[in-house]
C-alpha cells in the first residue's frame, strides 16, 4: 500500500504500547521524510475549555485542574529511536538451519542465525505449513500467540490479526492471556468483595476528589506510582501525589524497595520482605480485634464469615495468634512498626492506591494479600468518605467511572479489528458474546460498511493459559481451573461483552482437550514470553521441544522469543501508518484523532494486518476478501470514525482537518457517589457481587466448591508451604538459594517493551556498564548483602535458582531491604545457553513454573528464592567454551542486542553456529 | 537582557524528560549555526543528577538537572580562539561549530563539567538553550516536557522572585551562572524511638539538636520517627528526652558525607 509522504510536516500519532485504548497524543515532527522529533500534544491549540468542559477539583482550600499539554513519558518522547532502532526486523526472514522441505533442527533455535528472503518466499513457507499441519494433525495444531502489549493500534492492531487469519484456515488453539497484572485480585480479592471482572475495587467515580479531601492518609501498599501508570502514557499520577502532599496527606509506602515513587513522594518507607505481605496484614487485624479498634457496627452489618476469620487470626484455629511478634519473624518489619502502622490505620482514614499491584499480587499464594487487604478496609469502613482502594492506571477499563470527577460527555466507539483473546465456543453461557471487540448495533447502523468486515468468524479449537503455555508443550500436559476468557467486562465501550464470573474458576481444564491434537506449530505477535511470563527457561525449552515444527513471529523488533522462531516477518511501527487512535485514559480529556504515517514504512515491514493478507493471498482471493473487507487501511479509518459514533458531532471532513476531536468532559461526573459508597450506607439495597452481597472475610464459594484447598482456603492464610510452591525464607531450599527476589514492572520499559531506547539505557537505574563494556540489567543489592558476597556495584552477577542464571550488573543500594534482590522484568533475553543462561537480564527466566497457587491459575513472577554471586572466572570459561557464538554476536554499545548479531552474514563474518 | 533557567528541585520528579528531550532534540539533527549533531550516546547537554540521602528505611532522593550555566563571564568563551565561542544579545552562550573545531581547550575550561569533546567532529559541543527553537517562538525542549514545572526558562527580570536566595552551582568559580536552583536539600538526621519491653514506639519524645549554638527541636510522630530536615553539612549532637524514659544522647553526629539514620533506637522505661 502506497503512504504519501510530504517533505515537512506534523503528525499525530498517539504512544501508547499496552492497548488500543490508551494513549497520550504525541505531534511527530517530520522532514523530508525523517522523523525529527516528538513533542508532547497542547490541548488548548484546537480547544478552548468552553469546548472542552474541563474537569475541576478543590479540596482543604486548594485546587487542581488537568494539564493542557499532554504529560508525555519518557517511552513515548524517545519513540524515534525505536522507529530507527538497528534491532528493527526489516525484511522476512528465516532461521539457516531450519529447512521447512528436510531438517527443521529445533534444538538450535536460540543460537543459530538468519538470512533476509523474500515476501513471496515467506507468504508461501507460512501457507504451505498452516497446510500441513491443518493436514498432518489438525488446525488445533496450530497456536496463535496473539495477546497484548504491543503498541495500541485500532485498524491494524499488534495483536489478534493472526487468530483472524486461522479462524479463515480451519481454526487454532489459543494462547488465553492469564490476569497478570491483576493475578490476585482477580483470584483472591473476588472472592471477597466481587467487584467483577478483575477484582480490584469497583466503582471507582470520584475516588480522588474524595481522598483529597477526607483521607488523612495513602498506603502505596507495593505501588509505585511513578513506574506502573507509565504504559498508559501519562504521568497524571505524579501530579496527583504532589497534590496529596500538598494538601497535607500523608503518604505511606509500604514495599521492599524504597520504589520511584517513594524516593519522592513518601512520608514515611515501611520495607517488608517480598511477598510476605499476608503476616504484616495479619498481624494489623490481630492488633485490631485486640485493641478493640475497628469499626464493630460496619463489620456488623456488612460481612459474612467474620467469625471464622477472627478465629484463625486469634489462633483459634491453629493455635497460633497471629501476633505481631509472629509476623515481625516472617515479614521483618520490626514489632513496634507494625503496631504502629495498626495505631496509624486505626486513627487515621486511610486508602489504598495501587498501580494495579505490581509484584505484591504477582507472587506465589497472591490471592491471600489481596483478600486481606480488602478485609482490612472493611473494617476500617470501607466505603465510607476517605476510605477507598483506588487505582492509578487503567482509568477507562473496567468500571464506567473514572476516579476523577471526569468521563466524556459521550463515550466513543471505535471498532478494534481483530480480537486477539478469543473463547471457545461452548467454553461459555451463549448469552455471553464470544468475541472481545464486536460491533454492536449502534456501530453497524452508523457504518454499515464495516459489518462484512466484523462478522465473527469461528473461535479457537482449545486454549491454554498463557502461564501454562511453557508446561502443556514440554510436558505435553496441563490441567488448571478457570481462565476459558480473559475478563473484559465493565469496560465502558458499548458493545463489549460480558464474561464469566468467579465460577468459572471452578471449572477444571485439560490440554489437550480429549480427541483433540498437541501443538506443532506456533505464530506469535507478542513474542515476550520469556522475559515477561513465568519460568522464561522453560518457555526457551518448549521453543525448542522437537514436537514443534514450525515457529512463526511477525513483529517489528528482533527481541525475545523472535531468537527461537524458524521464520520472522517484518512489521512496521504505529508511525509507519494510518490509524484512528483514542486516547480513554490518561486523564485529562477523552480524543479521537486521525493518525497518519509519519515516515514511509522502514524496509519490507508492512502492518500486523497486512502480513497476514500476504500469507492468505497464497490460499486465494476468497479469503482476502473475507478478511480484508474489501477495505483499505484508510478505508478502514474512514468508516471507524463513522462508526464511533464522533461523525454525529464533528464531521469527517473537519477531522480530518483538525485530526483531532476533544469530547467534552460530562458535567454530571463530579456528582457520582465515590466509590462503594452507596454499598457503605446501605448493603442490603446495593449488595456486592458476592453470593451473600456481603464482604466475605470467608468466601461462601470457596467453602462451596473447595473448601480443602490449604493454598486459597475459606479464610486467608498465611501460607508457609504448599503443594505448589515452596518459596519462602524459612525453606530447605533457602540455604542454598537465600534471597527473595522481587520484580517489579520497569522503571524504563513498559513489560518487554523500550528495552532498546539508548537514551534510557545511558541512566544507571536501567542499565549498568559490566567491565566487559556490556550494559547488564541491574540487579539491586542491599550493601550488607552484597559485602556478604564480596560484590561492588557494578560487578557483574548472577542471579540463580534451580531454574537457571540470569546475569545481570550488581546494583548496591540502601533501597532496598536485606535477605533480598530485586531485578525489574522485561529486560531483553540474550541466550548465552538457551533454556539455562541468559547474559539479558531477563529475570522472568527463574521465576517459578507453577501458578499461584493449585486452583488459581495466574503466574508468579516475583517473591521467589534464589541467590546472587559474582560471576567467576570459571563461569565465563564454561560458557565460551559451551556457546562461543554467543559472545561472538554484534553487540550495539547503545543500542544493545540486535538484529545484525543474528544475521547469518553480517559484516563481521558468519555466526552460523548449528 | 539575559535569559536564565530556573530550577524548583523540590518539583523535579526524577522522570528524565528533560535529558531524553534534549537527546531528541539533537542527536542526530543539525541545528546550524547553533550546534552540530550531538553524539548518540555519551554527551549530556542536559544530565539528570541523582542524589541519595540517608540509609534504609530512612532514605530521601533529589534530582538535579545540570546543564551550561551561560555564564555571565562564561570561562569557555576566555580559552576560545577566533571567537569560537560568542554570547548572544540574549546571554545564552554558543559555540560555534564551525570556528571550535579542534579547540579542546573550550571543553576543558567549563568548571561544571557542561562542555562535551566530540572526537568524532572534534569539536566542543554543549547546551544551546534551544537557541533555534527560540527563533520560532518556543521554549527549549527541557522545559517543555518538564509536567511538573520544575524548569522554567526566561528572562532574568521575569525571575527576580525565584533568583533572590536561590543557588547556582560551585559559586566560587565566579563565572555567574545563569541556572538558578531553589530547594536543593540539605542533609537530613532521622531514627526511631521504640519501648524494647513492651515493643511499641514511643510517640511525643522531645529530641533536640545542637550545633555550635544553633539548636533545632522536634518530636517523634505517630511511628516514633523524629526528622531533621535541611541540616547544613556537620557535626551535631542530639538528645532525646521521654516522659517515663531514660534520655539518650548522640554526640558528633557527622552528616559532611551523607544523611544520617540513626536507625531504631531503643528508649528503656526509668526504674518505678
Amino acid at each position: 500500500m502506497e503512504k504519501k509522504i510530504t517533505n515537512k510536516y506534523k503528525r499525530l500519532v498517539s504512544f501508547s504500547l499496552m492497548g488500543p485504548e490508551s494513549g497520550a497524543l504525541c505531534e511527530v515532527d517530520c522532514e523530508d521524510g525523517k522523523i525529527i522529533r516528538i513533542n508532547p500534544y497542547s490541548y488548548d491549540k484546537e480547544y478552548t475549555d468552553a469546548n472542552c468542559n474541563p474537569w475541576h477539583m478543590e479540596a482543604r482550600g486548594k485546587t487542581f485542574d488537568p494539564p493542557k499539554r499532554v504529560n508525555i513519558t519518557h517511552m513515548g518522547l524517545c519513540y524515534k529511536t525505536r522507529v530507527y532502532s538497528p534491532n528493527r526486523i526489516l525484511y522476512p526472514m528465516k532461521r539457516v538451519d531450519w529447512d521447512p522441505e528436510g531438517e527443521r533442527h529445533p534444538e538450535t533455535r536460540g543460537i543459530s542465525g538468519y538470512e533476509r528472503i523474500s515476501w513471496e518466499e515467506a507468504a508461501k513457507i507460512c501457507a504451505n505449513e498452516i497446510k500441513r499441519i491443518n493436514k498432518t494433525y489438525a488446525p488445533e495444531a496450530i497456536l496463535c500467540e496473539s495477546d497484548m502489549h504491543g503498541e495500541g493500534k485500532n485498524v491494524a492492531p499488534s495483536h489478534g490479526c493472526p487468530n483472524r487469519m486461522f479462524s479463515l484456515t480451519g481454526g487454532y488453539t489459543q494462547q488465553m492471556r492469564n490476569m497478570d497484572s491483576w493475578e490476585g485480585w482477580y483470584w483472591g480479592a473476588k472472592h471477597v468483595w466481587g467487584c467483577e471482572p478483575v477484582g480490584e475495587m469497583a466503582p471507582q467515580a470520584n475516588l480522588i476528589p474524595d481522598m483529597a479531601e477526607n483521607s488523612d492518609g495513602l498506603f502505596f501498599w507495593g505501588c509505585d506510582p511513578e513506574v506502573t501508570p507509565l504504559g498508559f502514557g501519562m504521568k497524571m499520577p505524579t501530579l496527583l501525589c504532589y497534590w496529596f502532599t500538598e494538601l497535607g496527606i500523608k503518604s505511606i509506602y509500604i514495599c521492599p524497595d524504597l520504589n520511584y515513587g517513594a524516593a519522592i513522594h513518601a512520608d514515611k518507607w515501611i520495607p517488608v520482605l517480598p511477598n510476605t505481605d499476608t503476616a504484616l496484614q495479619l498481624a494489623i487485624a490481630y492488633q485490631w480485634l485486640t485493641n478493640d479498634t475497628y469499626d464493630k457496627e460496619y463489620i456488623e452489618k456488612h460481612t459474612y464469615g467474620f467469625d471464622k476469620f477472627k478465629a484463625y487470626v486469634l489462633g483459634e484455629e491453629d493455635g497460633i495468634p497471629k501476633t505481631p511478634k509472629w509476623a515481625s519473624e516472617k515479614c521483618g518489619v520490626p514489632v513496634w512498626t507494625i503496631k504502629a502502622l495498626a495505631d496509624y490505620w486505626a486513627e487515621n482514614k486511610v486508602s489504598i492506591c495501587h498501580g494495579n499491584g505490581g509484584s505484591y499480587i504477582r507472587s506465589p499464594y497472591a490471592t491471600e494479600p489481596a483478600r486481606l487487604e480488602v478485609m482490612l478496609l472493611g473494617m476500617q469502613g470501607l466505603g465510607n468518605p476517605g476510605v477507598h482502594q483506588c487505582k492509578l492506571i487503567e482509568w477507562n477499563m473496567w468500571a464506567a467511572n473514572y476516579p476523577l470527577p471526569y468521563t466524556p460527555e459521550f463515550v466513543p466507539a471505535v471498532p478494534h479489528i481483530c480480537d486477539a483473546i478469543r473463547t471457545v465456543p461452548g467454553d461459555i453461557p451463549s448469552n455471553i458474546k464470544m468475541s472481545r471487540f464486536p460491533l454492536s448495533d449502534a456501530q453497524k447502523e452508523r457504518a454499515p460498511e464495516i459489518v462484512d468486515l466484523f462478522e465473527v468468524l469461528p473461535g479457537p479449537k482449545q486454549y491454554i493459559p498463557r502461564c501454562l503455555v511453557q508446561t502443556a508443550i514440554v510436558d505435553k500436559h496441563a490441567e488448571w481451573m478457570g481462565m476459558s476468557c480473559f475478563a473484559t467486562a465493565g469496560n465502558p465501550r458499548p458493545g463489549n461483552n460480558r464474561v464469566p464470573t468467579v465460577y468459572d474458576q471452578f471449572e477444571k481444564n485439560v490440554y489437550p482437550r480429549p480427541g483433540m491434537s498437541r501443538i506443532h506449530m506456533i505464530w506469535s505477535t507478542a513474542p515476550c514470553n520469556v522475559t515477561c511470563w513465568n519460568d522464561g527457561f522453560k518457555f526457551q525449552k518448549a521453543y525448542r521441544d522437537p514436537e514443534i515444527e514450525t515457529f512463526v513471529i511477525q513483529h517489528p523488533w528482533m527481541e525475545n522469543d523472535c531468537y527461537f522462531a524458524d521464520l520472522l516477518l517484518p512489521v512496521c511501527t504505529k508511525h509507519e501508518m494510518h490509524d484512528i487512535g483514542n486516547d480513554m485514559s490518561s486523564g485529562t480529556y477523552v480524543s479521537i484523532y486521525k493518525e497518519e504515517p509519519c515516515i514511509p514504512p522502514r524496509g519490507e515491514s508492512v502492518s500486523d494486518f497486512d502480513v497476514c493478507v500476504k500469507v492468505l493471498e497464497q490460499f486465494g482471493p476468497e479469503y482476502v476478501k473475507a478478511y480484508t473487507g474489501d477495505l483499505s487501511e484508510e478505508e478502514r479509518v474512514r468508516f471507524f470514525y463513522k462508526a464511533s459514533g464522533c461523525e454525529e458531532r464533528m464531521s469527517f471532513e473537519e477531522w480530518n482537518e483538525k485530526k483531532i476531536f476533544v469530547v467534552p468532559v460530562s458535567k454530571e461526573a463530579k456528582d457520582a457517589v465515590p466509590g462503594l459508597g452507596d454499598f457503605a450506607k446501605d448493603p442490603e439495597e446495593y449488595p456486592l457481587e458476592t453470593p451473600t452481597g456481603l464482604l466475605e472475610y470467608s468466601s461462601s464459594n470457596i467453602e462451596k466448591f473447595m473448601p480443602e484447598d490449604t493454598e486459597r482456603p475459606p479464610v486467608p492464610h498465611w501460607v508457609e508451604k504448599g503443594p505448589w510452591h515452596d518459596e519462602r525464607l524459612s525453606s530447605e531450599r533457602a540455604e542454598k538459594y537465600p534471597l527473595l527476589c522481587m520484580s517489579n514492572h520497569g522503571r524504563w520499559r513498559i513489560h518487554a517493551q523500550c528495552d532498546d531506547i539508548p537514551w534510557s539505557r545511558e541512566v544507571e537505574t536501567m542499565k549498568i556498564k559490566g567491565e566487559d563494556g556490556y550494559l547488564y540489567e541491574p540487579c539491586w543489592l542491599n550493601p550488607k548483602e552484597a559485602e556478604k558476597r564480596g560484590i561492588k556495584h557494578g560487578d557483574i552477577v548472577k542471579v540463580f535458582n534451580e531454574r537457571g542464571i540470569v546475569l545481570c550488573g550488581a546494583y548496591v543500594t540502601e533501597r532496598l531491604i536485606e535477605q533480598t534482590c530485586y531485578v525489574d522484568h522485561g529486560s531483553r533475553l540474550d541466550p548465552i545457553i538457551p533454556g539455562e543462561v541468559d547474559r539479558g537480564g531477563a529475570i522472568n527466566n527463574i521465576s517459578p513454573t507453577n501458578p499461584i497457587g493449585k486452583n488459581s491459575t495466574g503466574m508468579a513472577t516475583s517473591g521467589f528464592l534464589c541467590d546472587v554471586q559474582k560471576v567467576t572466572e570459571e563461569d565465563w570459561a564454561e560458557w565460551k567454551s559451551k556457546a562461543p557464538w554467543a559472545f561472538e554476536r554484534h553487540y550495539d554499545k547503545a543500542f544493545g542486542v540486535c538484529v545484525e548479531g543474528w544475521m547469518k552474514d553480517y559484516e563481521n563474518g558468519d555466526n552460523y553456529h548449528g | 537582557m539575559a535569559k536564565v533557567f530556573c530550577i524548583d528541585v523540590a518539583k523535579c520528579s526524577g522522570c528524565y524528560n528533560c535529558q531524553f528531550a534534549c537527546k531528541d532534540e539533537h542527536c542526530n539533527n543539525e541545528w546550524l549555526p547553533y550546534a552540530a549533531k550531538q553524539p548518540m550516546t555519551g554527551q549530556f547537554w542536559l544530565g539528570i543528577e541523582e542524589h541519595v540521602e540517608g540509609s534504609k528505611p530512612k532514605i530521601k532522593i533529589h534530582y538535579v538537572p545540570v546543564l551550561c550555566n551561560h555564564c555571565e563571564d562564561p570561562a569557555c568563551m576566555k580559552a576560545a580562539k577566533n571567537g569560537a565561542v560568542y554570547k548572544r544579545e540574549d546571554g545564552l552562550v554558543i559555540i560555534d561549530p564551525e570556528k571550535a573545531k579542534g579547540q579542546k581547550e573550550i571543553a576543558e575550561a567549563c568548571p561544571y563539567g557542561a562542555v562535551f569533546w566530540n572526537e568524532e567532529l572534534s569539536l566542543p559541543q554543549k547546551c544551546t538553550g534551544c537557541a533555534h527553537l527560540l527563533e520560532e517562538g518556543k521554549v527549549p525542549r527541557c522545559v517543555d516536557v518538564c509536567h511538573t514545572g520544575a524548569i522554567q526558562f526566561g528572562e532574568e527580570s521575569e525571575f527576580a522572585d525565584f533568583i533572590d536566595g536561590a543557588s547556582v552551582r560551585i559559586p566560587e568559580s565566579g563565572t555567574g551562572p545563569k541556572v538558578y536552583y531553589r530547594n536543593i536539600p540539605g542533609r537530613f538526621i532521622g531514627g526511631t524511638l521504640y519501648d524494647p519491653v513492651e515493643e511499641v514506639v514511643v510517640r511525643n519524645a522531645k529530641c533536640t539538636l545542637v550545633r555550635g549554638d544553633k539548636t533545632w527541636e522536634t518530636e517523634t510522630d505517630i511511628f516514633g520517627d523524629f526528622w531533621f530536615k535541611d541540616l547544613p553539612r556537620g557535626k551535631y549532637d542530639l538528645s532525646i528526652e521521654a516522659a517515663g524514659f531514660e534520655g539518650l544522647s548522640f554526640k558528633d553526629i557527622d552528616t559532611e558525607e551523607n544523611s544520617v539514620n540513626l536507625g531504631d533506637q531503643p528508649m528503656n522505661r526509668k526504674n518505678q
